[in-house]
Order: structure tokens, then C-alpha cells, then sequence
């Protein structure tokens, strides 16, 4: 199978909500190098590009839609946006569904655009993630 | 005061393969071509290359370490434009993000972040829009 314009509207929500941990948190930060405070304690809050290691579980259940056809390994992440509402931080519980917003074809490569809402179990928005995928389906 | 044309503290980041290591491991993308040669040959790359959310995390690092409370952040986005090669020895890559304020209005200020890599700028449009106190 493969993807086209037909399956923009598309939704994936992650297996299970996603809780947050302040020492995940401390890992994520000192991981990327990066000593502030604010990502430290009882009440730390994440820093702002840790939405996508939980929006990462949506987008592989996208992955997993056999229809749209796609190979993680053809894939190249092209851009990322990140809006915020409020950080996330520690002990939100956060559920994360993405949904596919636009597809293009240039020849074999597909350019994939899809939003990925973060929210508290309850719905209240916490952070909107937009990320740009290119798939080269050249050899597939 | 945040004003239009401040220059914030640029910051230069070295990136090694073990720091490739560590950010699989806590964001859990293994992708192997952010830590295996051979994986990274076969898909035609130069070779291992930094996770784009590495780099994406570090730019933003110059805006959150300028400003007060990192939770000022309202909305971050960046273009992957070329990728950061990360040779597997001690010196590994560095790249070096600077910042500058494109406009402040309606209590929001634009800032827009280079990332150079050698003489490339490695992300496009980088822009972090934060709230002003």
C-alpha cells in the first residue's frame, strides 16, 4: 500500500497514557546537555522538546498502519514545531494522538505533515507538535 | 527590556558519540544511524549523524538560558536542513547556535536562532517566540 492525500484526517492515539517522572525528566535534560533548574526537582517542568519522546508513541502507531506503507528507515524528520499551551512537567499524565494534516508526492519521495496533540487525560491542551516527514519509497 | 536586534550569548555545543548514546537512550529513538557506521553507509549518509532532535533540543538552549523561566517558551520550530556528522573520535562535531530578536509585540517576542556546523547552518528557520514579562 501506499500513502496519499486521501488519508490526511487520519488519527493515531497512543496505547496508554504517558506519565511523567521527574528523574525522566532529569535523564531527558542531562541527556541533552542542559543544566537549568528548571528541569530539576519536585517541581520540574520538562525541557521543550521533550513533547515528542511522548508524542513518538502516536507516530508509531502511525508507523504501524499498514495502508499508508511506511518504513521508519526511509524516513527523514524535515522540520519540527512545537506550540505550548504550558510546559509539561512532572506528574502530568499525558495522552498523545497524532493526526495526519498533509500529504505531497515529488517523484518517489512522500512529504508527510502530521499534528500531534498532547493533552491531559482529561483533554486539557498541554502542547501541539507538527512535525514534516520525507519518505523515500525510491527501491521500495 | 527584550528589544528588536538584541544578540543574545551565542553557545557551542561539541557533540560525541557517546552523547548520541545518551540521547537514544532517554528519548528512545535507536534509530541506528545515530550510532552504527555500517547502518548509516547503507543508507548513504557521510556517516553517524546527530539525532535532529539533539541539535533542536541544544538551539533552543540559547533562548531558555537567557530567559528567566524556560516555561515563557509559547511556540519553538525548526527546518533539519543539513545533518550534523558526528566522526566516532574524541573531538566529535561541534556546532555553535547564536540568537537574535526578530520583533517584540503584544507581549511576545520572535527570536531567531542559527545553528552553524563547520561553515553549514545546520537548521532553517529556527524560530522561538516567548513571552515578555
Amino acid at each position: 500500500m501506499t500513502i496519499d492525500a486521501t488519508m490526511v484526517g487520519r488519527s493515531y492515539t497512543a496505547a496508554g497514557s504517558y506519565q511523567v517522572g521527574r528523574e525522566k525528566i532529569r535523564e531527558f535534560a542531562d541527556a541533552i546537555g542542559d543544566g537549568n533548574p528548571a528541569y530539576r526537582g519536585d517541581d520540574a517542568i520538562a525541557p521543550p522538546t521533550f513533547g515528542f519522546v511522548i508524542g513518538s508513541r502516536a507516530l508509531e502507531e502511525l508507523l504501524n498502519d499498514e495502508e499508508l506503507g511506511l518504513r521508519l528507515d526511509r524516513i527523514v524528520h524535515g522540520a519540527q514545531k512545537f506550540s505550548y499551551t504550558r510546559p509539561i512537567k512532572a506528574g502530568d499524565e499525558i495522552a498523545a494522538t497524532a493526526t495526519i494534516t498533509t500529504v505531497r508526492k515529488a517523484g518517489a519521495v512522500e512529504v508527510i505533515m502530521y499534528e500531534t496533540a498532547l493533552t491531559t487525560v482529561d483533554g486539557e491542551p498541554i502542547a501541539t507538535s507538527t512535525s514534516t516527514l520525507s519518505h523515500n519509497r525510491a527501491d521500495a | 527590556m527584550i528589544e528588536v536586534g538584541t544578540e543574545l550569548p551565542p553557545l557551542t555545543i561539541t557533540f560525541k558519540r557517546d552523547d548520541l548514546v545518551r540521547y537514544a537512550g532517554a528519548s528512545g529513538d535507536f534509530n541506528p544511524i545515530h550510532w552504527n557506521d555500517r547502518m548509516a553507509a547503507a543508507l548513504g549518509l557521510p556517516g553517524v549523524i546527530a539525532h535532529g532532535m539533539l541539535t533542536m533540543a541544544s538551539a533552543v538552549r540559547v533562548v531558555t538560558d537567557w530567559i528567566e523561566d524556560p516555561a515563557d517558551l509559547v511556540e519553538y520550530g525548526v527546518r533539519f536542513t543539513k545533518p550534523v556528522v558526528v566522526p566516532d573520535d574524541d573531538k566529535g562535531a561541534s556546532v555553535t547556535f547564536s540568537a537574535k530578536v526578530d520583533k517584540v509585540a503584544d507581549g511576545l517576542a520572535e527570536i531567531d536562532i542559527t545553528a552553524v556546523a563547520g561553515e553549514e547552518k545546520v537548521l532553517g528557520r529556527a524560530r522561538a517566540v516567548v513571552r515578555v514579562r
